[in-house]
């Protein structure tokens, strides 16, 4: 039968902030459909490109006796977490086999990647992000310093398409009559309709990171180091105590609270990295946000009230 | 010197290994930082790693989403009356709105009638009735759509397909809007494809024609023409007697808009209104005839009475022989400011290739296009009148010209030739670098073997396989011999040797390390079609930036300092 291709879908410059805060998505129920993650500054992505350090990356062994190697790639506003599986062209499957080994070393990796944005959701309709590589290939520091500031610009450009997008009624027509960037009405619309009020001042922080690390600038990029207890690599997150997760929290909000509090996502986001369950963390805030240790001056951002003995 | 710096850090490593070396732990993070611009709080668990051996995280299983059953059909005739969420592809045929009350409340739904298989043109049909109680703002007759997720109503024996507000209408190919013939005239510019219209503009040209009927039984009598008003102008098909002077002006109510290739044209016909209008302030002929004049990268296929000002570059006449006798024609290439083309003239024009470059007016003549590249037919040397100068800079070298035009642009444009567009690199292809072409048609071998002429030598050439990506927009970048190796910087000998070290795909990811992710320029021209847009480039370099430049210009952008 005839029919119109689809075309192929348009890679987006994404920092791991943005797409990792993602959490609407969007598939069309033909076989052919492509699926998108809409991001809360309205990218609709089927597909990416981004780059990073080469953080983690492990073989493992599936149910069905395959291997999949899952690795985390990491910019300075975060981390995107991919997999790479039989489904990946030989040489994919190969580079990570050669990569995961550096790794273990301890070698550090810069890679750029273009790959295709995966979600999934939870029982509890908590929904992840991720990525599945199409191509990747190390690279140098200069040329992850021009992507960042590629990956910047264009981050800018959403953000002010969203903001732009805020003075206009919500509905298609207003978004198709108004100047908006074609390729970005559907995204920005539904991403309106989804997400709460969109936060900018934490992209705002993010692009700021990622210029200093992109100028070269690394000092004015470094935030006090958290001291807290580091995962040892091998914890296994069901163990999660309350106690722990809860220290580590209110560590975390410790460590980076400037006067202001600390944002939703670095608080979630370091505990993450530090081995705990995000939706765990996320509760776990919550709990200890009604139970008064913490408070939530503004919307999104938390404080210590009474500091625990240590 | 970084040991202080790293202090804290290098503690809170120390606490995990308390065997390494705080002298090492201070370097690593040096290196981490001014090798690799990661700063310590980021490089932190890669330098653990590094320190530590042993790990296996667990990661989280995914949960599998159930997907909703659809029930995915071809033909009507697959459904039955219980079906709830379908997916079919139909044509609308029939398309009407009208107001209901639905419980107390006004509510506009649509119904009509929709018929199966409507990609072929013969074949069983099968028609049912339907209702939009969505209504769904693209459904429209004439169009073909993917309904997805319609359910079946059957009632009383008949069938007829039930859309919600829930269904997704994905239209394949746009119909034409069931109103026929506003009264209000609309721009000659934003005519569109297919539709009834109406237009007020000038007679610009007019001639009386014949169409032959194909199976012989005859032929009809018609005018063909070209109007005009301010924002452009469109040829005329009229079916009907049209004897309006080259001048009038004139409001015509009710024109159908067909496409012949990729341009519109007015049929006028037995329910077209045509009446003299009378406006003292519509531009006259003179300046409506100046205006029209377009430019290369206007020219569409299937274009006629075409005006444009050109420079011929190139100029030579070939041979062909029909039936026996040896016939001429000339042909060459064409540049304006904003791209170039090729030009066929089937009679001797009054030019010769010490004069080239030269600059002509053309007038009326027909645009055809081969691969998408536009080709500009002269049938007569009356078609064309030679310039002292062009109305451009006489110093620019149209020879060489690109035009730099925006991948989005490029993507959503025609066919061209001469630009220069510049994306990011998405993709470098598995089967860039080495290969063997068709000894006789230079298609690319696959396995030894064309699909064409079967296995054969071929001969060796070298090409990268792009895909280039920038502002939405995507299209494939084939890169040719020479400029694959200036960008690579190798000599073919060198890249002879890379591949015979790392293999195929070994070198295809060498190639990927230099240019994956860059931001790239790239010239030579494009073939736009349904299957998407290609650029076949002759040139391609990497923008080279410098990233402490662009990032204080980020910041002035964004208002930070």
């Amino acid at each position: 039968m005839q029919r119109p291709r689809v075309a192929r879908q348009p890679a987006f410059l994404l920092l791991a902030s943005e797409f990792g805060s993602a959490t609407l998505n969007e598939k069309g129920s033909g076989e052919y459909d492509p699926s998108f993650v809409i991001t809360k500054l309205g990218a609709k992505v089927n597909r990416v490109i981004v780059a990073g350090l080469l953080e983690r990356l492990e073989m493992r062994e599936t149910s069905n006796g395959s291997t999949l190697f899952q690795g985390q790639l990491r910019d300075p506003t975060g981390l995107h977490y991919f997999s790479v599986g039989d489904y990946n062209s030989e040489m994919m499957r190969e580079l990570s086999n050669q990569w995961s080994e550096r790794t273990e070393l301890g070698e550090p990796i810069l890679l750029m990647m273009t790959a295709k944005t995966r979600w999934y959701q939870t029982d509890e309709g908590a929904v992840y992000t991720s990525l599945r590589p199409e191509e990747a290939c190390e690279i140098s520091r200069d040329v992850y310093a021009n992507w960042l500031l590629d990956a910047c610009q264009s981050t800018m450009m959403r953000m002010k398409a969203l903001t732009a997008s805020l003075e206009l009624e919500p509905t298609m027509e207003a978004y198709q009559r108004s100047e908006l960037p074609e390729g970005m009405k559907q995204g920005l619309l539904a991403s309106r309709n989804h997400y709460e009020e969109v936060d900018l001042e934490p992209f705002n922080l993010h692009l700021m990171q990622a210029l200093d690390i992109a100028e070269g600038r690394i000092e004015a990029a470094t935030t006090p180091p958290p001291v807290v207890r580091l995962p040892d690599g091998g914890g296994d997150p069901s163990a999660d105590s309350d106690d722990a997760l809860d220290s580590c929290i209110l560590q975390v909000i410790q460590h980076f609270d400037q006067g202001e509090g600390v944002d939703f996502e670095t608080v979630l986001k370091n505990a993450a990295a530090q081995g705990f369950i995000r939706e765990h963390a996320e509760s776990a805030l919550e709990r200890m946000t009604d139970g008064g240790t913490i408070q939530e001056p503004r919307f999104g951002w938390f404080r210590v009230v009474s500091s625990p003995e240590e | 010197m970084s040991e202080e710096k790293y202090a804290d850090y290098i503690e809170a490593v120390l606490k995990e290994c308390p065997e390494a070396s705080p002298d090492e732990i201070a370097e690593a993070f040096s290196k981490y930082e001014t090798e690799f611009y990661i700063p310590p709080q980021d490089a932190m668990r890669s330098v653990l790693r590094r320190f530590k051996s042993g790990t296996s995280p667990v990661g989280s299983k995914a949960a599998t989403k159930q997907e909703r059953v659809t029930k995915k059909v071809a033909m009507l005739s697959e459904l039955s009356g219980d079906d709830r969420d379908i997916e079919i592809e139909v044509a609308i045929i029939t398309h009407n709105i009208r107001d209901q009350m639905i419980r107390g409340e006004e509510k506009q739904i649509a119904f009509g009638m929709l018929e199966d298989n409507p990609w072929e043109d013969s074949g069983t049909k099968t028609r049912w009735d339907y209702k939009d109680w969505g209504p769904q703002a693209n459904l429209a007759s004439g169009s073909i759509v993917r309904i997805e997720g319609a359910s079946v109503n059957e009632y009383n024996g008949k069938m007829s397909l039930n859309i919600n507000q829930s269904t997704r209408i994905v239209v394949l190919k746009e119909g034409v809007a069931t109103t026929v013939a506003s009264n209000d005239p609309i721009d000659i510019s934003t005519v569109p494809k297919e539709g009834y219209i109406c237009v007020v503009g000038r007679v610009l040209a007019s001639r009386p024609d014949q169409i032959h009927r194909k199976d012989g039984s005859g032929s009809i009598d018609v005018v063909r023409g070209r109007i005009a008003d301010e924002s452009g102008t469109i040829g005329f098909l009229s079916w009907e007697p049209f004897d309006h002077e080259v001048g009038t002006l004139l409001k015509i109510d009710g024109a159908q808009v067909r496409s012949f290739r990729d341009t519109p044209e007015l049929n006028f016909g037995r329910t077209t209104k045509i009446e003299v209008f009378h406006d003292a302030n519509f531009s006259d002929l003179d300046t409506l005839a100046d205006s029209t004049s377009q430019t290369i990268s206007q020219f569409r296929d299937g274009s006629r009475d075409v005006d444009a000002v050109v420079q011929i570059t190139e100029w030579a006449r070939r041979s062909f022989t029909k039936d026996g006798v040896e016939k001429f024609l000339w042909s060459g290439q064409i540049a304006d400011p904003t791209g170039r083309c090729r030009m066929s003239a089937w009679e001797e024009l009054p030019i010769s290739e010490s004069d080239l470059p030269i600059t002509v007016r053309l007038k009326a003549v027909r645009v055809r296009a081969w691969q998408g590249i536009p080709d500009v037919t002269v049938d007569q040397a009356a078609q064309l009148e030679i310039l002292e100068k062009p109305p451009w800079d006489a110093e620019l070298d149209l020879t060489n010209h690109a035009v730099e035009v925006s991948l989005p642009d490029m993507v959503s444009g025609a066919s061209r030739v001469g630009l220069e567009t510049t994306g990011f690199i998405i993709s470098v292809r598995e089967d860039s670098g080495l290969i063997r072409r068709c000894t006789e048609c230079r298609r690319v071998l696959r396995d030894g073997a064309c699909a064409d002429h079967g296995a054969n030598e071929g001969n060796e050439d070298v090409r990268l396989r792009l895909v280039v990506d920038d502002d939405g927009a995507s299209a494939a970048v084939l890169v040719n011999k020479e400029a694959t190796l200036k960008v690579l910087g190798l000599s073919l000998e060198q890249m002879h040797s890379a591949i015979e070290e790392h293999g195929d795909l070994g070198f295809v990811q060498q190639v990927r390390e230099s240019l994956l992710g860059r931001r790239i320029k790239a010239s030579g021209r494009s073939i736009v079609d349904d299957q998407g847009a290609m650029l076949l480039a002759d040139g391609l370099e990497i923008i080279e930036r410098d990233a402490q430049l662009r990032a204080t210009e980020l910041r002035a952008l964004w208002g930070w300092v």
